[in-house]
């Protein structure tokens, strides 16, 4: 195109470019960890080594996939992974049925209150470091599993108000009264018919909270 | 115009109108200043990502062909105007109700396309909230491309950006129109209309930002909720020069379809609180897992969802129900919401037996106070002693600030007091229920008078006034850990609020009128309404000296009336240098 004047560029914004490559980077990190998580739900599938030890770590993945799925939002791939009589207790509450309980749990509560992306601990209100340890026990028919692993997350509610701040907020997915949980989760898992494993019950067992979010320099109480 | 602009009654122009304005367009754009003929004869393929590929002919009559898509070619008529080595170029597609505005960057070859349309059908809301977009509101979808020489696709292209965030600009434009335009969102314009808008009241409309280089900005902004013009243009920082396009149907449904060119001055930039390695790359409205549809952005339409109420509605609930600071003294429950951060109640008012005389015939009221939360006071016009709750603070030494609800007042209404117990001096934002276009809104207004108190001369002349001395200033308040919102004083009679990303990105913005009083140097009462929004009116004494404001809410809904308190913690954001804009101006004709 002759309009185009070959002029020498004065000033390529160097910076800028960069900036553009780093972000297509983390675009193509992204992918990776959702290539990724599908993996760990594959490996969760059962079609891998059939042994105790490999029985055990696609318990791991399976959670792993769950951790990485709540981290990134991705609450229907949370659902997803479990069983369809599944059992999610959460402060103090039961759902029941994938379908519906856990399906209004994960799709509706915790999509609204952005619950679940994980975070360090709350300085000063951190989890004993016993409460923090992972532990897999598979049955000796490797037709059911139980499992314990540490959480830290982000936990939330939205901010129940007609003022415009928050509906404003609500604009660009914020408007959400967010704190911090530590704790653990107590899971049950079940083998499918198709040999992959399924979460049937799992239960938040909050061990620690306090109003803190990353990047501050302190946490506080939340009052009772 | 004096009509505010979110009072104006815009015609729901159909899209069989639009269609017919726009026939009437097909000769394209005009222009005060000549056009530019760099694009004269000149064929071009622009390759976008994620859009169409344009392949253009252009003729040496301001008419050109495109076949979008490897497409049938239409013939259509543009307008160009370069700056620097921007080439800018706007046409209509005949027969249709879209176009494009598209800026080529002679050096780079890169190229950011807007293409823009009416009578979208856009729903938005959900359900019982859903409701289809005004037809005369111009959409707009912004591609990045390229030049397609046969060269391969380059590694970057122009980019949406953070880097305009807080800055304020001056526009004349050649069509004499001048603009103050505030970027003080990464996705809104916080503007004023310097010579449409008699009031000089600023407005909100929503606005994209993409950056082309360090000097030079693409921009738009889309007056949604009001007339659903569309404006967009290029700018040089260095020269502080731009040219683009304004496109769409203004508040007396003429259509306007012309190229521009202006000068600007910077006046001035505020701080933006992102993270330092947040370039704002991607916009507030396209963070979720799923893409964004076409058209997507974040446009706040509150009147949308507000409920109307009669004055009589309005006064029946408040008769059910009217309650100040929940009824009753505190609980022992922490503050929370918009009080979370509020500065403590004070007893300064405790033992005093005072009366507020205000000018022009004003009310005049005693007051007698033995407790810190309940008050006794009479209005000289009927005489008859009420015992009220109320709240005070001490914004200041010896400078009361308190509010109580005027007992059996129909609207309802309520007093928000300032007593200057070292100067005499007495200001009372008197505000009550029912605007003239809604009930559930509130009216306020300022007035100015003395105390009377032994022990204290009273001032004759003296009194607080109102104010220009906040405007252009920024504060963001945090009335909670978790809720942040800055405020602009865009204008002598009017502010934006702008409400912060989960990164602290500056998002969200609403608008208002608002009144400022001077107290005492750095110590000041702003109050505004949220009308044409939810109603509520907030009145705050800011005290720049410790940075913090505290003050009251006063609502009015189905539910009744309740005012309540409100204080935050704020932070000098910044300020811009434009009170010299504002007041009456001799101006050229236009």
């Amino acid at each position: 195109m002759s309009i185009l004047k070959p002029r020498a560029s004065r000033n390529p914004e160097v910076a800028d470019k960069r900036r553009r490559s780093l972000f297509w980077m983390l675009g193509a990190g992204i992918s990776t960890a959702l290539a990724s998580t599908t993996g760990f739900a594959r490996a969760a599938s059962g079609t891998g080594d059939a042994s105790a030890a490999g029985e055990e770590l696609a318990i791991r993945k399976l959670h792993r996939a769950y951790e990485q799925a709540l981290d990134s939002g991705q609450y229907d791939e949370v659902i997803g992974l479990f069983a369809d009589d599944a059992e999610v207790v959460f402060n103090g509450e039961s759902f029941h049925r994938r379908s519906q309980g856990v399906s209004r749990l994960y799709g509706e509560r915790f999509r609204a209150g952005k619950i679940g992306k994980r975070m360090e601990q709350a300085p000063g209100f951190e989890v004993d470091a016993e409460r923090r340890r992972e532990s897999v026990k598979v049955s000796a028919d490797r037709l059911t599993a139980t499992a314990l692993f540490p959480f830290s997350i982000q936990v939330g509610a939205p901010i129940e108000t007609d003022s415009s701040l928050a509906s404003m907020a609500r604009l660009h997915g914020e408007g959400v009264r967010t704190w911090w949980e530590g704790g653990e989760y107590d899971v049950s898992y079940v083998k499918a018919a198709d040999g992959s494993w399924k979460i049937g019950r799992l239960e938040y067992r909050t061990l620690s909270r306090a109003n803190y979010r990353a990047g501050r320099s302190h946490a506080t109480r939340i009052p009772a | 115009m004096r009509i505010p602009m979110h009072r104006f009654q815009y015609t729901k122009l159909t899209s069989d109108q639009i269609a017919t304005k726009l026939r009437a367009a097909e000769s394209g754009p005009t222009s005060v200043s000549p056009f530019t003929n760099v694009l004269n004869g000149q064929s071009l393929r622009i390759v976008t990502q994620d859009g169409p590929t344009l392949a253009y002919r252009f003729g040496n009559d301001k008419r050109l062909t495109l076949s979008e898509n490897n497409g049938g070619n239409v013939s259509a008529a543009y307008g160009e105007l370069t700056l620097n080595q921007i080439v800018f170029f706007s046409h209509l597609i005949p027969g249709t109700q879209r176009g494009y505005n598209v800026y080529i960057d002679q050096d780079t070859k890169l190229v950011t396309v807007f293409e823009v349309w009416l009578s979208s059908g856009i729903t938005s809301g959900t359900g019982a909230n859903q409701f289809t977009l005004d037809d005369r509101e111009v959409q707009r979808q912004i591609y990045f491309g390229y030049v397609d020489n046969g060269q391969a696709a380059p590694a970057q292209l122009h980019h949406y950006t953070n880097r305009i965030a807080g800055k304020g600009l001056y526009w004349k434009q050649d069509t004499g129109i001048e603009t103050l335009e505030f970027y003080a969102s990464v996705a809104n314009t916080n503007f004023v209309e310097l010579t449409r808008h008699i009031d000089n009241l600023s407005w909100v409309s929503t606005s994209d930002y993409v950056l082309v280089d360090d000097r030079t900005f693409i921009y738009d902004r889309t007056e949604c909720e009001f007339s659903g013009i569309h404006t967009t243009f290029v700018a040089d920082l260095y020269n502080v020069q731009q040219v683009g396009a304004r496109f769409g149907f203004n508040e007396k449904d003429e259509f306007e379809y012309y190229l521009f060119r202006g000068d600007g001055k910077v006046v001035g930039q505020l701080a933006y609180l992102e993270p330092f390695d947040e370039r704002g790359l991607v916009p507030t409205w396209a963070g979720g897992n799923a893409p964004p549809a076409k058209g997507a952005r974040a446009t706040y339409r509150p009147v949308r969802t507000f409920t109307h109420m009669t004055d009589a509605a309005m006064q029946a609930a408040a008769d059910s129900s009217t309650v100040a600071f929940g009824g009753g003294p505190p609980t022992d429950a922490p503050p929370a919401g918009m009080a979370a951060n509020n500065m403590p109640f004070s007893d300064i008012l405790v033992g005093k037996t005072f009366t507020l005389r205000f000018d022009h015939g004003g009310p005049v009221r005693d007051y007698r106070v033995t407790d810190m939360y309940k008050l006794s006071y009479r209005d000289q016009g009927d005489g008859v002693w009420h015992d009220v709750d109320y709240r005070a603070y001490e914004g200041d030494d010896n400078l009361a600030w308190f509010g109580h609800i005027i007992t059996g007042s129909n609207p309802r209404a309520a007093t928000l007091a300032a007593i200057d117990f070292t100067n005499g001096l007495a200001t009372s934002i008197e505000c009550h229920m029912g605007t003239p276009y809604y009930g559930n809104e509130t009216t306020y207004r300022a007035i100015f008078g003395v105390v009377e108190i032994e022990g204290l001369e009273t001032p004759l002349y003296k009194r607080h006034e109102l104010t220009h001395e906040l405007v252009g200033h920024a504060f963001s308040w945090s009335y909670s850990d978790q809720t942040t919102s800055m405020h602009l004083y865009s204008s002598p009679h009017s502010m934006s609020w702008t409400i912060f990303t989960g990164n602290q990105t500056m998002g969200a913005q609403w608008c208002s009128p608002c009144l400022y009083v001077k107290l005492r140097p750095g110590v000041y009462l702003f109050c505004q309404n949220e009308e044409a929004c939810n109603g509520a009116q907030m009145t705050e004494l800011i005290n720049t000296n410790i940075s913090h404001d505290c003050g009251f809410s006063f609502t009015g809904s189905a539910a009744g009336v309740r005012l309540n308190l409100v204080g935050a913690i704020g932070r000098h954001i910044g300020k811009f240098d434009i009170l010299g804009y504002y007041g009456p101006q001799k101006r050229d004709e236009a």
